[in-house]
Parts: structure tokens; sequence; C-alpha cells
């Protein structure tokens, strides 16, 4: 019973997360058609729909990551349905209440909520505190998920086996440790320590609004830990991603199953270390936090991706090359995912650097290379997924059709409007504009570009998203 | 710089882009089932370490360029005081009372001088983006509340510069800029 009803709300959860995947798209459209003059919404509409479009996409495909390890967990450990159902109804309170507190009540803090900006109303009143406790009840939903998904493991692996340290020091230990459950405790610690976090500023932020500034926050802590929240959490929706594709890519290709090494132990260990670190990149043009943590930032940065993009990458690479493999659309979208995580990856490294940042930060090339490796990245691992899921769970099963026409409109609509923001970020265009200053003279016709190849990439979305949303709509309404 | 900085991305992401086309189409190409690895997460020490011997030449190179180091030894000619509201800049000779924030009408720097913007703000986070005449970053900082961020540059083109904020800071962001010569 609890193994299915799992897998009837990993649909639910994959239905959820498609339709308001659209949508947010559809936001991020307007906002590139306004930008380039296009249609014309007044800034305050614009900023809201910004903020939603960014903290929508943050939130799906976090879940999205977290629906799909839950599911594969079950392969090992028996994980909790009421875990996984309260995290369900929690992020449907959490999203409603976000998308009111934005879209009605007009709320266009951007989706960092950079403290003190929320206090300085310029919109209903009633909407900051909507927002905040929306963000509340999310966390607290996927704060019982986390938990509940780490107990499963440690009830069946010690602590060192479900950080597979028995394999640092034995080549073949008595206890194995699959890579997805090593992937996935790692994950789930980082999330679990961003939680934390978000809930540690939560209670700040509500503090100064409920005593009505009679207690003050300090810009920079609070920007510290907006940040370790922000940044973990979008590092390790990507790992979640990873942890799928390490079990299901020699799956589906048909390939004997991956075995933890000695060396893929200890790299997984330290990316725990070294995400942890990285968000102070986001903080290098601040120039009062300390000398030494901006430098950590920029080494925490470069090491987080030796560990993970290094064995990843390079596993990938030699799993396939010259090797048999039977392809199929799920490892095709995990391959190309690979790629467009590690170019994306390539962005964030050079703006990781503060000598770069320094002519860099808050222009078009922040969200280049955060589109690169979500857009065109971790959303393609999770479609892998779904895609899997809805074919080997469903009743409704038939050959894949179009699959060459989807994998042409999604990467000529994805590397299009990736390309407009990367030559906007060159050109000093900034971040986080309703409209540019006329000086910005390539700014509008590289928007409009933009909105263009991202329609492209819409186009292939639906193709992709209607027949995995038909196969898992039948699935949630028929009892398989 | 900006450019620079953008080719080497191209060049980065194609060569990726290729390696994965020639890995996929030497897959397809292969007709024995017996070929490939059977466990690929074995060590891979050398890709590992030309990795890392890369990023390390890269921090080496980097880090000392950071602006926190830029002219630290040197006295600034001239010091300009910036506090930033929603949705202006103010910016003076002299330090700014934040209860009574006033500036001077128009700005004029040295070129090839040591200039030190103290750049802070009056309410929520702001960016202080300096553009060229040339409308490309060449410095920047953010303003924050409650602290004082040391900016420290020499202009070298003269001509009229143009700060932009670059942090999102509310409804008029975009339009929240300022400008001071360089002579």
């Amino acid at each position: 019973m609890e193994a299915k009803g799992i897998k009837k709300n990993t649909a639910i959860w994959i239905i959820a997360v498609l339709v308001l995947f659209v949508l947010s798209i559809i936001l991020g459209i307007i906002m590139r058609l306004n930008q380039g003059g296009a249609v014309h919404l007044d800034p305050g509409t614009f900023y809201a729909d910004m903020t939603i479009h960014g903290i929508t996409m943050i939130g799906i495909w976090f879940v999205a990551g977290m629906a799909g390890v839950n599911f594969i967990m079950e392969r090992y450990v028996k994980t909790s349905y009421r875990a996984n159902t309260f995290a369900l109804v929690m992020t449907v309170i959490g999203v409603v209440m976000l998308w009111v507190s934005t879209l009605i009540g007009d709320f266009h803090a951007g989706w960092t909520f950079l403290y003190p900006l929320p206090f300085k109303i310029a919109w209903s009143a009633w909407a900051t505190p909507m927002f905040l406790w929306a963000l509340a009840v999310l966390g607290v939903g996927w704060l019982v998920w986390v938990l509940s998904l780490m107990t499963a493991l440690l009830k069946k692996y010690s602590i060192s086996q479900v950080f597979a340290w028995q394999h640092f020091r034995n080549k073949n230990p008595e206890v194995e440790t699959p890579p997805f459950i090593l992937i996935s405790m790692i994950s789930l610690l980082g999330v679990l320590a961003c939680l934390i976090a978000a809930v540690v500023l939560l209670v700040l932020l509500f503090a100064e609004y409920y005593s009505h500034g009679a207690f003050v926050n300090d810009a920079l802590l609070i920007k510290n830990l907006t940040y370790f929240f922000g940044h973990t959490i979008a590092n390790e929706m990507l790992y979640l991603g990873l942890a799928i594709i390490y079990e299901l890519f020699p799956e589906i290709s048909g390939r004997p199953k991956w075995k933890t090494t000695w060396y893929v132990a200890i790299a997984w260990n330290l990316t725990l270390f070294f995400v942890l670190l990285a968000f102070f990149h986001h903080l290098y043009m601040d120039f009062v936090q300390p000398e030494g943590l901006q430098i950590v930032g920029q080494l925490a940065s470069y090491l987080a991706s030796l560990p993970s993009a290094g064995v990843t990458v390079f596993s990938v690479i030699v799993a396939v090359y010259r090797t048999k493999i039977k392809w199929s659309l799920s490892n095709l979208l995990f391959f190309i995912g690979i790629a467009g995580w590690v170019i994306g990856g390539v962005g964030a490294v050079i703006d990781a650097t503060i000598s770069n940042n320094f002519l860099l930060h808050n222009t078009l090339w922040v969200p280049a290379h955060f589109h690169s490796y979500n857009a065109m990245g971790n959303v393609l691992f999770s479609l892998g997924f779904f895609h899997w899921f809805s074919v080997e769970y469903s009743k409704r099963k038939g050959p894949e059709r179009l699959s060459s026409l989807k994998l042409s409109f999604l990467l000529l609509g994805g590397i299009g409007f990736l390309a407009a923001f990367y030559v906007a970020g060159a050109e000093s265009v900034p971040r986080r504009y309703s409209s540019y200053p006329v000086e910005f003279t390539s700014a509008k016709l590289l928007a409009t570009l933009g909105a263009v190849f991202a329609t492209v990439y819409l186009i292939a979305i639906f193709l992709f998203v209607s027949s995995i949303f038909k196969r898992c709509i039948n699935m949630v309404l028929h009892r398989s | 710089m900006q450019y620079a900085l953008l080719l080497l991305f191209l060049v980065l992401a194609a060569v990726i882009a290729l390696v994965f086309i020639i890995v996929y189409l030497s897959s397809k190409k292969s007709d024995d089932e017996l070929k490939g690895m059977a466990n690929p997460l074995q060590k891979r020490f050398w890709f590992l370490l030309i990795l890392f011997v890369c990023l390390g030449i890269f921090a080496l190179i980097t880090i000392p360029r950071s602006p926190y180091y830029l002219f630290a030894k040197e006295q600034p000619a001239k010091v300009v005081h910036v506090a930033a509201g929603q949705f202006f800049f103010t910016m003076s000779y002299k330090a700014i009372n934040p209860d009574k924030p006033e500036g001077e009408m128009t700005i004029e720097l040295p070129a090839n001088q040591l200039v030190e913007f103290r750049v802070t703000s009056l309410d929520v986070n702001h960016g202080f983006a300096i553009y060229s005449p040339s409308k490309q970053i060449v410095a920047q900082t953010q303003a924050m509340p409650g602290y004082v961020n040391l900016l420290r540059w020499k202009f070298e083109e003269p001509g009229t510069y143009t700060v932009h904020c670059l942090e999102y800071c509310g409804m008029a962001h975009q339009v929240m800029q300022t400008t001071f010569t360089v002579k």
C-alpha cells in the first residue's frame, strides 16, 4: 500500500511540477518581452512576475529532485508515505500562498527577498507576512520530508555506511553503499543544513516584523543567511538529480550497475563540505565581509566542482565512450543535461572568480550561467526521470514519437535563449531591470531574441510534457 | 575584459560540446556488447589532477587581482562619499548626514589618480556599478545599510561615467542612476 502510495504521490508531484514549470516559463518569456519593449507591464507587476518566476522555479525543481529520490529510495529502504504526503500538502499550500502574495498582493521583493526590502512595503501590507509565512509552510513540509528520508536511510545503514566511509580503506567492503544512497544522503544533509539556516532567517525576519521595529536585524548577517539558504538549496537540487542519474543511467542504458569506489566516496564526502562554503561568492561585492571568507568563497566554489562535476562528468563520458548503449529519450536527456550542467558550471566558475565578479556581478551573466545548468541541466535530469517513470509504470505504453523533433527544439531554443543572456552579460547589461535605459543599446534586441528562443524551448517542453502528463494523470486516476 | 571572458567561455563550452558529441557518436557506432567498462566509477586520478592544477593556476593568478587588494598601499587623491537610497545616489566630497543627505550637483574626478568611494545605503541594499563612457562596467561595490564599502579605482579614460544600481531595490530600480565626470 505504502509503495503504491509513493508511486501515486510521485505522479502527483510530477503533474504539479510540470504545470508550474510551464506557467513559470510563460512568466519568464513575458519578462523578456517586456525588457525587449514588445509588451508593457508596469514595473511593480514586472517585479512581482520576476519574484514568483524565481521562487517557483527553485521550489519545483527542488521537489522534483526530492520526489525522484524518494521514489528510487524505495528500492533500498522503506520510506514514509505520510511524510511524502505531508510535504505534498504543505507544498501546495505554500505555493498558493506565494502566488497570492505576489500576483494579488503585488509583493515584489525578489525571490531572494533581501533584507530589509520586504519591510519597505510598496505593495499590499498583508503580502509581506503572507510571503514569509508561505516560506515557513514550505520549510516545515520539506524539513519533515528530508528528516524522514534521512531516518529511513539510517534505519538500514549505519552513519559510516551511509556516507560510504568503509570504502575509504577497503576496496571490497562487506557492506557496499550504492552510489545512489551515498549521494542522496550527502544531498539530504546539505538540504537539512540550508533549511535550518532558513528557519533562523525567518525567525529573525519575523522578530523584526512583529516587534514593529523594536528589534532590528543586521543587513550583512541576513545577507549571509539568505545566500547560505538560497545558494545551497539551488546546488543541492542538482545533486538530488545526480543521485537519480547514478542509479538510472546504467540501468536504462542496459549496462551493469555502477558501484561506489573509495574514490567516489571521498569525492562526494568532500562535496558536502565545499558546497556549504561556496555561497560566500554571492557576497564578493560586499567589501566589508572579512577578506578571508571571500577567498574561502572562491576556493570552495572551485573545489566544489572537482568532486561532483569532475567525477560525474568523467564517469558518464567513460561509461558512454565506444560502449553499446540502449539509447532512449530518458538517458539522452540525462546525457545532454550533464553537458548543459558542466557548461553552466564553466560560466559559474568564471563568475565565482572574485576579479571577474567585479565586472560581472548582477549583470545578465548571472542568469546566463544558472539558467544553463538549470534549464539545460537539472530540468533535463528531472525530465529524464519523469519520462522513465511515466513509461515504466503507466499502462499507456507505446513508442515515443517525435523524439528528434523534441530534442532539436529543446537544444535550439535553450542555446539561443542562453546565448542572449551571455552576450548581454558581457555587454554589462544589468539583471533584474524591468526595462533598459537607452544607453544599453543592444539590451532590447537581445531580450527579444531571448524571448523568441525561450518560446521555442517552451514548445519543446510542451511536446515533452504532454505525453508525460497524460501518463501520470492516468496513473493518478486509475489504480495501477 | 568582459569580451575576453565571453570568448574564454565560448571556447570551453564548444570543446565540452564537441567531446560530448564525439562520445555520443562513438557509442552509436559501437556494436560490441562486451565493450565498455563494467564500472565507470573507477579512479580517474589524472583527469582530476589536471582539473585541480588548472583551477589552482587560475586561482593563483586571479586572487591577487581581487578588488580588496587594489591600490591598498596608496593614498587616495580624492575621496567621494556615496549614500544610496530608493531610488537615488547622493555623492559628496564631504561626509553625508544620513538624516539630511545632501550632495554636490556635479562630481569631477581626476584621471589616472586614485579615487576612493565610501559607499553606504540609507535604506535597502543597492549596487554601485561604475560604467565607462563606452558603457562597460569598470568597477563596482554594494551599498548596504549600516556598512560602508570602500572602493578604490584609477580612471584612465576621461569622459562621463554613469553609475547604475545593480542590486534589485524595488519598483524604480531600473532608473536609479547618476553620473560623474573624469578629466
